[in-house]
């Protein structure tokens, strides 16, 4: 961190020496505290998830009663998959479009619009929860992996605004410039130069907000609200991963329903990791040409 | 990025002529562009507006009933009296929410040191992609293991305390049935140290380098860079991080519910279990059969959603401020 000359410039004295010596012990304490809950998490879900993940815990359906022995967890994957899949399709387009939009329409009412998102992202995903109860439950009478699908797209919007957001404004003058000097027009612009620009930024940004949907919970409750059986159509109750999860979890007392609950929080986990993982290993990567 | 303006060569080619017809077809392009992109930011918020006007209007009958200062500082619920009163789990949720911050900030704090002050940027990288790990594994994830493995081990620890300081002071004291205020804040407080470290490492790392260097040449040690230099230039970014993870904090629902005990009584000892306002919805807006109990569940959103804006405004508020007087300081 520091330039050669500046060492030579090192004090001497014990005295000082020795308190940053402890500031920085105890700097490496809060790492080591931090990861204590991680190491161990990681563990027991490993441990205990492996257990009880074999072929038929993919491939077949839950018994009827959470405390009977064996089912998988097939429709609780496939329910996942197939709401977080709807909510992408949803919030990708109007969140590209939303950014674009704050980009394009200059300062004071994107500052606004910057505000509303950001305050929008910071909303429980339980109130978000609510809302798409009041309007979208209430409306159609019954619970619905569809109604599901816009809380996860809501709770995605976010993110994928500011990732786009940034992306944008990040991308290099002579590259406007040289839109510019094409002669293309604004539209023109974003859809053939800028956007194929930022889009592995973009592209990062929408992986992460997916990986943050996915292992949601209390978005779902009164929307999804989960269903013990297969199935596919969106306008009826589905079941999700971390639905499954929290149901199994309040009859753990059941040791069906923990290794249940475990076995599902294993393959949760894999599937937010891999999501976010690949997203981290694309920032990484385009950092050095496009990022700060 | 020199080398990808693939535009550069062909920029001689005949886009000038006829540059009027161009220009009158490129505006109507420009508008019709405009108008799809503010139409879609328009509708987006008009659509979540319109479901926030919902969820509150449909409070209306439990706030003509009790009026919304009686509902907010009512100290009772019971949905089998048609009495709901918002307190017990307004207590809970800032309860919770300051336990989290007071275990979390000085943790996030000391992480943000390491990584931006002590750590090369080789092994800081790293670090902090690890620290971010923990906000990586969903709320219901933590919850399930802190039922069956946090709790349990809190304990034994728990009726230690409550047994010996608990006699002095009463918000250590008894009844100690593991799930709890503490254990909620507990967990609450993983989920948010990557949060509040974030920031804070974005604030630390954001100190003008001239600064740091004066205070090196001067002889200080990094010590002396940190208390002189980073932690004065960065006290509203921090406070910015501190609000933020409260915003984070107040808001975390399905852990909470899963090891705060739920409990409709408001209990002084931490280690009591209770509700907070998330949870108390989470678990019973499903079964809310008695007349009011779901209005009354929604109203209880609403107030968790007028907190949540207010400390989270104030964390924006906060955080640009602090960006905005980096910039002036520069």
């Amino acid at each position: 961190m520091l330039a050669d000359p500046v060492a030579l410039l090192r004090p001497t004295s014990p005295a000082r020496q020795f308190r940053t010596r402890l500031v920085m012990a105890l700097a490496f304490a809060a790492l080591v505290v931090a990861l204590v809950p991680l190491a161990a998490i990681a563990w027991y879900v490993i441990s205990k998830g492996i257990a009880v993940i074999n072929l038929d815990f993919f491939t077949q359906d839950p018994p009827g009663d959470l405390s009977a022995v064996g089912g998988g967890i097939r429709n609780a994957i496939v329910g996942t998959m197939e709401m977080t899949g709807v909510a992408a399709v949803i919030a990708v387009p109007v969140g590209l479009l939303v950014a674009i939009f704050d980009v394009e329409v200059g300062r004071q009412p994107a500052l606004v619009i910057r505000f509303v998102i950001d305050v929008l992202g910071a909303l429980p995903s339980i109130v978000v929860g609510i809302f798409v109860y009041s309007l979208v439950v209430v409306a159609q009478g019954h619970f619905s992996g569809f109604a599901g699908s816009i809380a996860l797209a809501i709770i995605m919007l976010p993110p994928i605004v500011v990732t786009t957001e940034e992306m944008l404004r990040l991308l290099p003058r002579p590259i406007a410039e040289g839109a510019r000097a094409l002669g293309l027009s604004r539209w023109r612009s974003f859809l053939s130069v800028f956007l194929p620009t930022a889009f592995s930024g973009i592209f990062t940004g929408v992986l992460l907000a997916i990986s943050r949907a996915i292992g949601e919970t209390a978005p779902l409750l009164f929307t999804a609200l989960g269903n013990n059986f297969f199935s596919l159509d969106m306008s009826e109750p589905m079941q999700g991963l971390p639905l499954l999860i929290y149901r199994n979890a309040l009859n753990s007392a059941f040791p069906a329903a923990e290794a249940r609950a475990f076995g599902a929080a294993l393959t949760l986990v894999v599937i937010v990791l891999l999501f976010n993982l690949t997203g981290r290993w694309m920032v990484a990567r385009s950092r050095p040409s496009g990022g700060r | 990025m020199a080398q990808d303006d693939p535009g550069a060569t062909e920029s001689r080619g005949p886009e000038g002529l006829g540059s009027q017809v161009l220009h009158r077809r490129r505006l109507t392009g420009d508008a019709i562009f405009r108008a799809v992109t503010g139409a879609a930011a328009v509708l987006a918020f008009a659509l979540i507006a319109l479901m926030a006007y919902d969820s509150i209007s449909s409070t209306g009958p439990v706030f003509d009933r009790f009026g919304i200062w009686g509902f907010v500082t009512g100290t009772r619920w019971s949905p089998s009296f048609t009495v709901y009163g918002a307190i017990p789990f307004i207590y809970g949720t800032l309860l919770t929410g300051l336990i989290s911050v007071l275990i979390a900030v000085p943790i996030a704090i000391g992480i943000a040191l390491l990584v931006t002050e002590f750590l090369p940027r080789r092994v800081a990288g790293p670090v902090a992609m690890v620290v971010d790990l923990l906000a990586a594994v969903p709320s219901v994830v933590w919850g399930l293991w802190g039922l069956l493995v946090l709790v349990p081990t809190l304990r034994p620890f728990e009726q230690a305390v409550a047994g010996s300081i608990g006699h002095v002071l009463p918000f250590l004291g008894p009844p100690t049935p593991g799930p709890s205020y503490f254990a909620a804040g507990l967990i609450v407080a993983i989920m948010i140290i990557p949060i509040v470290a974030a920031v804070t490492r974005e604030v630390f790392a954001a100190t003008p380098r001239l600064q740091r260097e004066a205070v090196l040449a001067l002889g200080g040690t990094r010590w002396d860079v940190i208390r002189q230099v980073v932690l004065p230039i960065g006290r509203t970014g921090l406070f910015a991080a501190i609000i933020l993870g409260l915003g984070r904090a107040i808001g975390e629902t399905i852990a909470v519910t899963l090891v705060i005990g739920n409990s409709t009584n408001m209990a002084g000892s931490i280690f009591a279990p209770g509700f907070t306002l998330a949870s108390v919805i989470a678990n019973e807006f499903n079964e809310a059969t008695e007349s009011l109990h779901p209005e009354a569940l929604i109203a209880l959103g609403v107030v968790l959603l007028a907190i949540a804006v207010m400390i989270n405004g104030a964390g924006v508020l906060v955080r640009r401020r602090f960006e905005r007087g980096l910039n002036r300081a520069r």
